[in-house]
């Protein structure tokens, strides 16, 4: 009977240490809740697509008109320019000695002008005096008649000196005009994003990082790149929201601007010297205003495109349980 | 008469023991084998259970998780506008070599979970903050990771080792399931996973989304399938998915069950045959008993007590023997032994099969027994 008493309890231990173990491991560990919200879709049904911020109009890359040396940088990275406000100066000395002896060339042709009036006035006088005289045997016709010829002669003489002075001003004007073609100037108002160009350097026109990078930074835009699978899903002007990555807390509204009307490959940017072009992409660009959080030009987005929903493709079960519908597709409050 | 029954079978020690012996092996046998082939399921799936995402996007021909069938980096957003997804992020997934400080090499499991919400990220944390997986060239290592890149004593918070020549610091041990493979999994973002792995088209492994508020996970992956022409599967699917991969292409499946079978079947010879020579020794009492007016059924009724009784105490036992034997030899996972509530009912069903067969031919004898054989010598 000791036996048997035994093997009841050996069995009932069994059993318990069994079920212990079991429930011990019975519970599959919850999934861990993300550090960040995921960036979420605000609407009943969207079109996601990767964006990129950009300055509104995009950004200016300054070159200058000629390649030359760079004497003077007048604007510091973030600083605001209006348009016309000087960026940097080219070396100009060359074309300011120029200017100057053109410049002085203009006080000469101008005495001569002076010097040749007075004489007009002189033989002028002199023609007036010579017919003045009513006895003809007194003078002679060919006197008259010469004074005459020098009188037009000089008239013309003071036409040609005054061309002169007119040539030698516009020529001045135009050294005036290649010199300030040396002062790089602001295309518009915006603030500058780049400076690439020191005092000292040399500055190339075809300078393939840009010299100075010009952009607004009061409101800005997005391009956001959808997979050309979903590009005939894009309504233009339909509503949009972007969220910067890792900050899904704050929704950016944005108002549609334009579709790109041409598809490009689309780039990932790996730091491998070839490039990988895996798809292509459509570009929406939408603009927004600055919001009251810190945001950067360059900075990464996610965005998501109101889609109209007649467009959704019908899913088999909804045809079946159309009252499920609104539970499928419920709208995000927030 | 059933207290008559019990005594019948406690009172006889020796074929008490042999019958109880049977079946507590053959229990025992069958729920060890069959919780070391669920524990071997369950490491083959552990890249999924890891993860523990509601959805998986991959490619459509897509075997069995460790598979990788990587898509376009745009797929990310092409699931983000399947209407019913609350959110979906990219998952890097695989094997890479680590290169230890003293030159020795190591294959692990690379995991690049998503910079911003690190969501797939593993459940425990040991040591360390896996948040710091957002600061540069940071990794997280789980406990295999540690066991396999040189101990404790190497691999710690603040160490570091090479991936494919990039050199990283542990910020993390994490604990993960091991994996079928037995990779040590090195959790870092996907970014930085990108950056690490050698160049290729195309990178990303798996997207994992969610489905919204009264969207179903099954629903959800039928939909992105339907819209999206990818593969989608919630994890369960995509666990069963894979374990079914393993049992077409591996022979697990048969040696297990092999296995699982001779334990049934020689558990059932030696519970029958013991049963029967008990049945046998006892033919003059049950004869008896049959004299004094004791119908065929009662004699069934108690030779079927008899059966259960010593068959459920086998079972206890068994299952108990089965256990202790998890909880020692398999402890802190070394062993992949996973004990499941439908096996032990499974087992319990085939001890009930062992028991009612081993019975019935007992009963079948006792039908035809005349009670004058008590008279016979």
């Amino acid at each position: 009977m000791v036996f048997r008493r035994l093997s009841v309890w050996l069995a009932l231990a069994g059993v318990l240490l069994t079920i212990a173990t079991l429930w011990g491991a019975r519970d599959k560990p919850m999934a861990p809740a993300p550090m960040e919200l995921p960036p979420r879709n605000p609407y009943a049904s969207t079109v996601a697509a990767a964006g990129i911020i950009e300055a509104a109009n995009e950004n200016v890359k300054i070159a200058p008109p000629v390649s030359g040396l760079v004497t003077k940088v007048y604007v510091k990275v973030s600083s605001h320019v209006q348009q016309g406000d000087v960026l940097f100066q080219l070396d100009d000395r060359e074309l300011r000695a120029q200017l100057q002896t053109k410049t002085d060339s203009l006080p000469s042709a101008a005495a001569r002008i002076a010097e040749q009036d007075i004489r007009l006035r002189d033989v002028e006088d002199q023609l007036q005096r010579l017919q003045s005289v009513k006895d003809r045997r007194a003078v002679s016709v060919d006197d008259v008649q010469r004074k005459w010829h020098e009188v037009e002669a000089t008239k013309r003489e003071l036409i040609r000196t005054k061309a002169d002075l007119r040539l030698a001003q516009t020529q001045r004007d135009e050294a005036q005009a290649i010199l300030e073609r040396l002062t790089i100037r602001a295309p518009r108002a915006g603030t500058i994003l780049q400076v690439n160009i020191r005092a000292g350097e040399y500055a190339m026109v075809n300078a393939i990082e840009a010299l100075i990078l010009l952009g607004d930074i009061e409101t800005f835009q997005v391009r956001a790149d959808i997979d050309e699978v979903n590009a005939p899903l894009v309504v233009p002007g339909s509503p949009a929201v972007a969220y910067l990555k890792g900050q899904t807390k704050h929704a950016i509204p944005l108002t549609f601007d334009r579709v790109e009307p041409y598809i490009v490959p689309k780039r990932s940017l790996t730091g491998d010297n070839r490039e990988r072009v895996d798809t292509r992409v459509l570009q929406v660009i939408y603009q927004f205003e600055k919001p009251s959080f810190p945001l950067y030009v360059g900075q990464q987005v996610d965005v998501f495109i109101e889609r109209e929903l007649k467009d959704v493709v019908p899913f088999t079960k909804e045809k079946e349980k159309p009252a499920e519908k609104k539970d499928l597709l419920p709208l995000k409050k927030e | 008469m059933n207290f008559v029954a019990l005594k019948m079978l406690f009172g006889d020690r020796a074929k008490y023991m042999m019958l109880l012996a049977g079946l507590t092996f053959s229990t025992m046998l069958i729920v060890q084998q069959g919780s070391i082939f669920w524990g071997l399921m369950t490491w083959s799936q552990s890249g999924i259970t890891n993860v523990n995402a509601p959805i998986w996007v991959t490619d459509p021909n897509i075997n069995q998780v460790e598979e990788i069938k990587p898509l376009a980096d745009t797929a990310v957003n092409v699931v983000r506008s399947v209407p019913g997804v609350e959110w979906a992020v990219p998952l890097y997934k695989g094997v890479q070599r680590a290169r230890l400080r003293d030159g020795n090499y190591e294959q692990i499991a690379l995991v690049g979970l998503d910079s911003s919400t690190l969501i797939g990220r593993p459940h425990t944390i040991i040591e360390g903050r896996v948040e710091d997986l957002r600061a540069p060239d940071t990794v997280a290592v789980d406990q295999t990771g540690v066991k396999r890149l040189g101990g404790a004593e190497k691999i710690h918070l603040g160490a570091t080792f090479e991936i494919n020549d990039h050199r990283v610091r542990i910020v993390a041990i994490v604990y993960a399931q091991k994996s079928f493979q037995n990779f040590p999994f090195v959790y870092t973002t996907y970014e930085r996973a990108l950056g690490l792995t050698p160049p290729e088209r195309r990178k990303l492994s798996y997207v994992l989304a969610s489905p919204q508020e009264g969207v179903s996970p099954e629903e959800l992956a039928q939909r992105i399938h339907a819209q999206t022409g990818f593969g989608a599967y919630t994890g369960e699917q995509f666990g069963w998915k894979t374990i079914w991969w393993m049992l077409e292409n591996t022979g697990i499946g048969v040696n297990f069950g092999t296995t699982v079978l001779l334990g049934f079947i020689v558990g059932m010879a030696i519970a029958g045959q013991t049963f029967y020579l008990f049945t046998i020794e006892n033919l003059r009492q049950f004869g008896a008993l049959k004299a004094i007016g004791a119908s065929t059924a009662m004699l069934a009724r108690m030779i079927l007590l008899q059966s259960f009784t010593v068959g459920v105490i086998g079972y206890g036992v068994g299952i108990g023997l089965a256990t202790v034997f998890g909880l020692t030899a398999g402890s802190g996972g070394a062993l992949p032994f996973k004990q499941t509530w439908p096996l032990l009912v499974g087992v319990g069903g085939a001890l009930f099969m062992i028991c009612s067969l081993s019975s019935a031919i007992s009963i079948r004898k006792l039908a035809k027994l005349e009670p004058a054989v008590v008279f016979r010598g």
